[in-house]
């Protein structure tokens, strides 16, 4: 240190639990000791002398004995009953509602956990087809959203608090005279898309009473491409359907349909349908069924990563790539195509020829931003293959209005407002001054309207340039209504009364349309009790609503199946595809943040904290680039010591210039990236999305602004809204750190210090081949000596059942015999001569450990709770991660703590690499979620010298959090790395809202203490309680863990081995299953199933 | 060098020597010792309360059953502490105006829920559940005493660890059938016969050749059999530090 020895500054923060984010970063290299506390820790505030320090110390070890001994083991608190009690409420017992998230417009029905009136915990609802029990991360962390301390508090005119009666009269008294509508008041109303049934039924009375009223939807992520898409091709709007059970080959245009868009987590569930093979009858498919699906996208995402075949190609090209297919498949008359790059262009044919075979059972999904002729490509050869009818279905649009172009509404809306002639605008939970392109000068043209009214959660950026302002409820504190992918509507019911008074989009417009106040469960239920008359539905409607509520789904609200018939005139008009790009110059695209979407999210920790899939990035957003490019621009990636596995990561500044429009930004490397053009991410650099999380004032971004990442809207044009060629990149020597928790690594990895190839294999893969020739690939001898035998097979099985009895192909012989033929190159060259299996096979212990672990319990209530995780399935969107920081309480840390190896997630989703990088058409992705796996031999139990962690009889590694004192000898001991330190008071203890959502069944951790994967122990012993308490033994499916019940494709089973024919049990019989890091003989209780990948062997090599 | 102490200091040094283990020791008891006194742990300790609610004229007086008021406890963790409404249930026809019930009157009219001081407190880290020591037929009493002869409610259990260990360690000494649960009275001397509330299944086989029989009339011989026959499981399973931390 350079500097004059001033002693610990206290550092001033403005905030609580903005942890971690307490460094100016400039400052940052020269001066750690600035970051030493974050708010919340205890800091030395005065010089320290020698003595003084001997003194502290002394006292503290003195003391730090006597901390054990409070008087009290708890503190004195407060017993509040109820005054009248609900009736369906009883204290300690959760109860679930029914409703559902929405995004974009699009629902997806979850059910609530309430904990006495407090939402804590989202689930998937199994009755609705969008969810069929999955959820996403952005479902599970909207509810953090709810107590979301920055929310707006109070009705405001001019910034100042006002009643909301006022700001009701002030509206009507511009819009009625005398309760008549004023016929000539220019009305605007700008929302998001809707589906809500409700809030269009208001907002097209509005529009019939004011003639001159017209109603904008703006929505950035906007759908425009896919509506045009399909009036091209049909003529008219329709919405498309995807049934990925039926679909044979899927072929993926630059679209995550797994993880993003209408339907996806029904998507994925469908798609992950198609990849478990089994040996085991009863589930999954046999190997025959298994789908193939190719990918080709420009930036890596969850299903480029899960595909057989990622082509990795600009957004630009894909339009070429798609004629050149439909011309191979005989459309003769496709407007011709533009260049394609070689290896993209030789795999045309075999694509081509796949889809030809599997005739009638093919998908194409294409990205939503393609352009509208892409789409209608699409449409046209799902025709051509008799797709329609099968894996692709066409509805009638779900939108309430899915005419018109919302972009051109938005401009038009901005002319009009420039030219002085919209005298009144409601903005109803959008948020046009941050998210409208960069040339439409939205946030100067609301100035000149004279009454803007703003509804919105947040004081943001467009409820400053509004005069009145009005808190929205959270969805889970109101009534309302929403579509799901398929149509189908769900009653949102609240689960809370609104914290700070707000209103839902329909009570503000029922409020103004037609005084007295009414509550939005009158609203909405008076809505469907008109629609129940007139759609002339038997039975009773008191029935029908109490049924509906409460199952989550209205019955037959899905949209009419339409079979339109398909148009090729658009071909004429079809645009002449670029040629190959210029030099120099780069195709820019932008893409909505995976986790913070449009940027509304920025003010959650739980999904600025969460590594987005793929690209494992935290808190940041960055220039995404492929290594090609990268060397082409010199610009590297300095991980310092950590390898790039966790933590720092310091790159270059890039200036980036698009269409006159400059932004600062970091750059970042991304294997598999396509060539030649770079993706950034939407969503970051919101200077008012809330002061808690997203406003940086110590961390500032790489242009020097207090704010999360740097905003890509800035860059956005009208004219194309998702990107364009002409990107001029400018290295500067400025460099600006990342948090991202795995930069690069691959299953082979060259250790950063001493240099040597480690391969572990963590992460097993195979083709269906490999799997067809030899079932037990992922079973490498030398590596799995405890794993065969004991993993697999598992201890104590309850009598009378053998181990071997399940499947056939799982003889050791028979294996064995087939490994010397199929892999003889992978380190197994010992001899077995006993007729039966490897002697070297044998369990390194002369114990069962379980079978000890409690002797006297009865042989009926010995439980062995076990995980396995199907790699094939899982697509690493991270819906996992978010729902086990929800219901384990665990904290936040900020980005700055990220940097140090800190972040306190129990579930790590590894993202690893097989390949070179700079080839994108062979690099592969594997996700492999990695938390506790519970090991039957844990090495971290046998070295905490107080017992904090310990076996309990049903084989769980516990964690006494209250007796932890924070040696980390067991963090160290752990060869998985899956133990998190709290090494500061990371958990907010102060901020009241916060509280309020936490789990009240999990300790909330405070510093100094280990913590981890428990297998959501809470849930186990709860239901152990209830069945106990019936005096009947736990149902195999009873227990659910939150990462379990997240998971959109089911890749996550949870259960007791030492029942067969559980699903963990079978799980854990198939050929393919392997322990990570089994060779350490520590015998995980959480296993994987080996990534199946199912390629084509006519695509060209590599690719 | 010259002797720095006087031999008549010997006899000092010498007590010195031996009463330092002993100081030690004794202060070590003495710390135990009260760690698990009353003051430390509030056992007996009367809390003020809002209501000078008596559970000796509600129980033992009137034999109004625990789960008249604490209506969850079969069910829940949480035994509930009865809302205002259940006081008013009867206090709306008798003692309705009687002075020490104001803040109960108050409380209904206003809507305002009775804030009771919290008399068993355990940490935030244990998971205490009633439901399922009801269920495995552990009676209130071992717990919380005699409370039908307690005017005003206070701890009669150290609650620490150490004390609900020594239940977990051998429960057979402390379980009663299931329909003597709620008693407040209640001896293995006392015998009786098995009554089909006792069982989980009462149509067991099992169940059906003991109904009707005498029980065992020594808690080594019940406790035993009721171990069995509520499936308690074993000392090394009920001391999982996860059964009650979590």
């Amino acid at each position: 240190m350079t500097q004059e020895p001033t002693g610990y500054q206290r550092i001033e923060l403005p905030l609580q639990s903005s942890k971690g984010v307490s460094a100016p970063a400039a400052a940052e290299p020269d001066e750690p000791w600035r970051d030493e506390f974050p708010a919340g820790a205890m800091e030395w505030t005065d010089e320290v002398s020698r003595r003084h320090f001997l003194t502290v110390m002394g006292a503290s070890l003195a003391l730090a004995g006597a901390t054990g001994c409070n008087i009290r083991p708890a503190p004195a608190r407060k017993i509040v009953p109820y005054t009248i009690q609900p009736a369906e409420i009883t204290p300690g017992v959760p109860l679930f509602f029914a409703t559902a998230h929405s995004l974009g417009g699009f629902g997806t029905g979850i059910l609530v956990r309430s904990n006495e009136g407090r939402p804590t915990k989202i689930e998937g609802n199994p009755d609705h087809p969008s969810s069929l029990g999955g959820t996403d991360a952005i479902a599970q962390a909207s509810l953090l959203d709810l107590y979301d301390p920055d929310r707006s508090q109070s009705p405001t005119h001019n910034g100042l608090p006002i009643g909301y009666e006022q700001i009701i009269q002030a509206v009507r008294k511009e819009l009625y005279v005398l309760g008549e509508p004023k016929k000539n008041v220019r009305l605007r109303i700008l929302t998001e898309t809707v589906t809500s049934p409700t809030l269009a039924s208001y907002i097209l009375k509005l529009l019939n009473d004011f003639p001159q009223a017209k109603w904008v939807q703006h929505e950035p992520i906007s759908r425009d491409n896919v509506r045009e898409g399909s009036r091209l091709a049909f003529g008219r709007v329709v919405h498309t359907v995807y049934d990925f059970t039926q679909a044979d080959v899927v072929l993926a245009l630059d679209a995550d349909f797994l993880g993003f868009g209408p339907g996806h987590v029904r998507y994925a569930h469908d798609f992950a349908s198609r990849r478990k093979v089994r040996v085991d009858s009863r589930e999954g498919i046999k190997p025959d069924q298994m789908n193939r699906l190719y990918a080709v996208e420009s930036m890596p995402t969850s299903t480029g990563s899960a595909a057989d075949h990622r082509l990795a190609l600009p957004s630009s090209m894909i339009d070429s790539f798609l004629r050149d297919v439909a011309r191979e498949l005989g459309l003769s008359q496709v407007p011709p195509s533009g260049p394609l790059p070689p290896v993209v262009q030789s795999s045309v044919r075999p694509i081509a020829d796949d889809l030809k075979e599997r005739k009638g059972r093919v998908a194409i999904v294409v990205g939503e931003h393609l352009p509208p002729t892409v789409h209608a490509l699409a449409h046209l050869l799902h025709h051509h293959l008799k797709a329609v009818g099968t894996t692709v279905r066409y509805t009638e649009p779900i939108e309430v209005r899915p005419e018109g172009d919302r972009l051109i509404d938005l401009k038009t809306l901005v002319r009009e407002m420039q030219q002085k002639q919209v005298d009144v605008l409601l903005i109803l939970s959008s948020n046009p001054a941050y998210t409208a392109p960069a040339d439409v000068p939205f946030s100067e043209a609301i100035r000149s309207v004279p009454f803007k009214l703003h509804l919105g959660t947040h004081q943001d950026e467009t409820a400053v340039l509004c005069e009145w302002h009005v808190p929205e409820a959270h969805y889970l504190e109101t009534w309302g209504d929403v579509r799901g992918h398929d149509g189908t509507v769900t009653i949102q019911q609240p689960l809370i009364a609104p914290l700070y008074g707000g209103k839902s989009a329909v009570e503000l417009l029922a409020d103004i349309t037609a005084a007295p106040y009414r509550e939005g469960y009158d609203i909405v239920r008076d809505y469907w009790r008109q629609r129940f008359a007139a759609e002339k539905r038997g039975g009773i409607f008191d029935i029908f609503w109490q049924e509906s509520v409460r199952r989550g789904t209205l019955a037959g609200t899905a949209a009419a199946t339409i079979t339109p018939s398909v148009q090729t005139d658009w071909m004429a008009n079809a645009p002449v595809l670029p040629s190959a790009p210029v030099e120099g110059q780069f195709e820019i695209n932008f893409r909505p943040d995976p986790l913070l979407y449009d940027g509304r999210y920025a003010n959650n920790g739980w999904l600025q904290e969460c590594p987005k899939p793929v690209t494992r990035m935290t808190w940041d957003n960055a220039v995404y680039m492929s290594p090609n490019t990268a060397a082409r621009l010199g610009i590297k990636i300095n991980f310092r010591w950590t390898g790039g596995e966790h933590g720092r990561a310091e790159v270059p500044v890039v200036e980036l210039k698009y269409r006159d429009r400059t932004v600062r930004a970091p750059a970042w490397i991304l294997p598999g990236h396509a060539d030649g053009c770079i993706t950034v991410h939407l969503g970051f650099g919101r200077t008012r999305a809330g002061k808690h999380v997203a406003t940086t004032p110590h961390l500032p971004n790489a242009e020097g602004k207090p704010v999360r990442g740097f905003n890509a809207y800035a860059l956005r044009t009208s004219d194309d809204l998702w990107g364009g060629r002409g990107a001029v990149i400018n290295v500067t020597s400025q460099t600006y750190f990342l948090a991202c928790v795995q930069g690069r690594w691959y299953t082979t990895q060259r250790d950063p210090i001493s240099g040597l190839e480690m391969d572990r294999k963590p992460v097993r893969y195979g083709t269906l081949d490999d799997y067809r020739k030899f079932p037990q690939f992922a079973k490498i001898p030398p590596m799995a000596a405890g794993e065969w035998e004991l993993i697999n097979e598992n201890v104590p099985m309850p009598k009378g059942h053998e181990g071997h009895s399940a499947t056939t192909s799982h003889d050791p012989e028979h294996s064995h015999k087939h490994h010397h033929e199929a892999a003889p190159g992978n380190g197994h060259n010992g001899e077995h001569h006993d007729g039966h299996h490897d002697p070297r096979l044998r369990p390194l212990t002369m114990y069962k450990p379980t079978e000890t672990l409690a002797p006297d319990l009865r042989p009926e209530q010995r439980r062995r709770w076990a995980m396995a995780i199907d790699l094939s399935a899982c697509t690493g969107c991270s819906a996992c991660v978010i729902a086990c920081v929800s219901e384990n309480n665990t904290p936040v840390v900020g980005k700055y703590e990220v940097t140090r190896g800190r972040l306190m997630h129990w579930i790590n989703i590894d993202r690893y690499y097989v390949g070179p990088e700079d080839k994108p058409e062979q690099l592969q992705t594997y996700f492999q979620p990695r938390m506790c796996v519970q090991c039957e031999n844990a090495p971290c139990e046998v070295v905490c010298p107080v017992g904090a962690t310990a076996h309990s009889s049903d084989g769980l590694n516990d964690m006494a959090y209250n007796r932890c004192v924070g040696t980390r000898y067991c963090s160290n001991n752990c060869p998985y790395k899956v133990r998190r330190f709290n090494f500061l008071t990371y958990a907010d203890w102060s901020t009241g809202t916060l509280k309020l959502g936490r789990n009240p069944e999990v300790t909330v951790r405070s510093r100094g203490v280990m913590e981890k994967c428990t297998f959501c122990v809470q849930r186990i012993r709860y239901a152990e309680i209830v069945a106990e308490r019936e005096g009947r033994s736990i149902r195999d499916g009873e227990i659910v863990t939150a990462c379990q019940a997240a998971c959109p494709s089911g890749a996550i089973v949870f259960g007791d081995l030492n029942d067969p024919d559980s699903v963990v049990s079978r799980w854990k019989k198939e050929p393919t299953n392997y322990g990570l890091l089994a060779e350490l003989n520590t015998r995980p209780r959480l296993t994987y199933l080996a990534a199946l990948r199912n390629p084509n062997p006519k695509m060209p090599k590599g690719a | 060098m010259p002797q720095v102490f006087p031999k008549a200091l010997n006899p000092i040094a010498k007590v010195v020597v031996l009463g330092f283990p002993l100081l030690l020791g004794s202060a070590g008891l003495t710390g135990a010792a009260f760690y698990r006194s009353s003051y430390a742990t509030g056992v007996d300790e009367i809390l003020p309360q809002p209501v000078a609610f008596s559970h000796a004229h509600h129980v033992g007086q009137l034999g109004i059953d625990c789960r008249y008021c604490h209506t969850s406890v079969e069910n829940s963790s949480s035994a509930n502490i009865p809302p205002t409404k259940t006081c008013m249930n009867c206090h709306q026809q008798i003692w309705q105006g009687a002075d020490m019930l104001a803040p109960v009157r108050e409380s209904y009219r206003q809507d305002k829920p009775i804030e009771w001081n919290r008399v068993h407190n355990v940490p935030h880290y244990v998971y205490f559940n009633h439901s399922i020591h009801i269920a495995k037929g552990v009676g209130c009493v071992e717990c919380h005493g005699r409370v039908d002869q307690v005017n005003l409610t206070k701890q009669h259990a150290t609650l620490l660890m150490e004390w609900c260990i020594a239940c977990h360690r051998e429960p057979e000494k402390f379980l009663r059938p299931r329909s003597e649960v709620f008693s407040m009275t209640w001896t293995p001397a006392k015998g009786g016969v098995w009554q089909p509330e006792d069982f989980f299944h009462a149509d067991s086989p099992e169940a059906q050749t003991l109904i009707g029989t005498p029980r065992p009339t020594t808690q080594q011989e019940l406790g035993a059999l009721l171990k069995e026959q509520y499936k308690v499981r074993d000392r090394v399973t009920l001391t999982n530090c996860s059964m009650c931390h979590r």
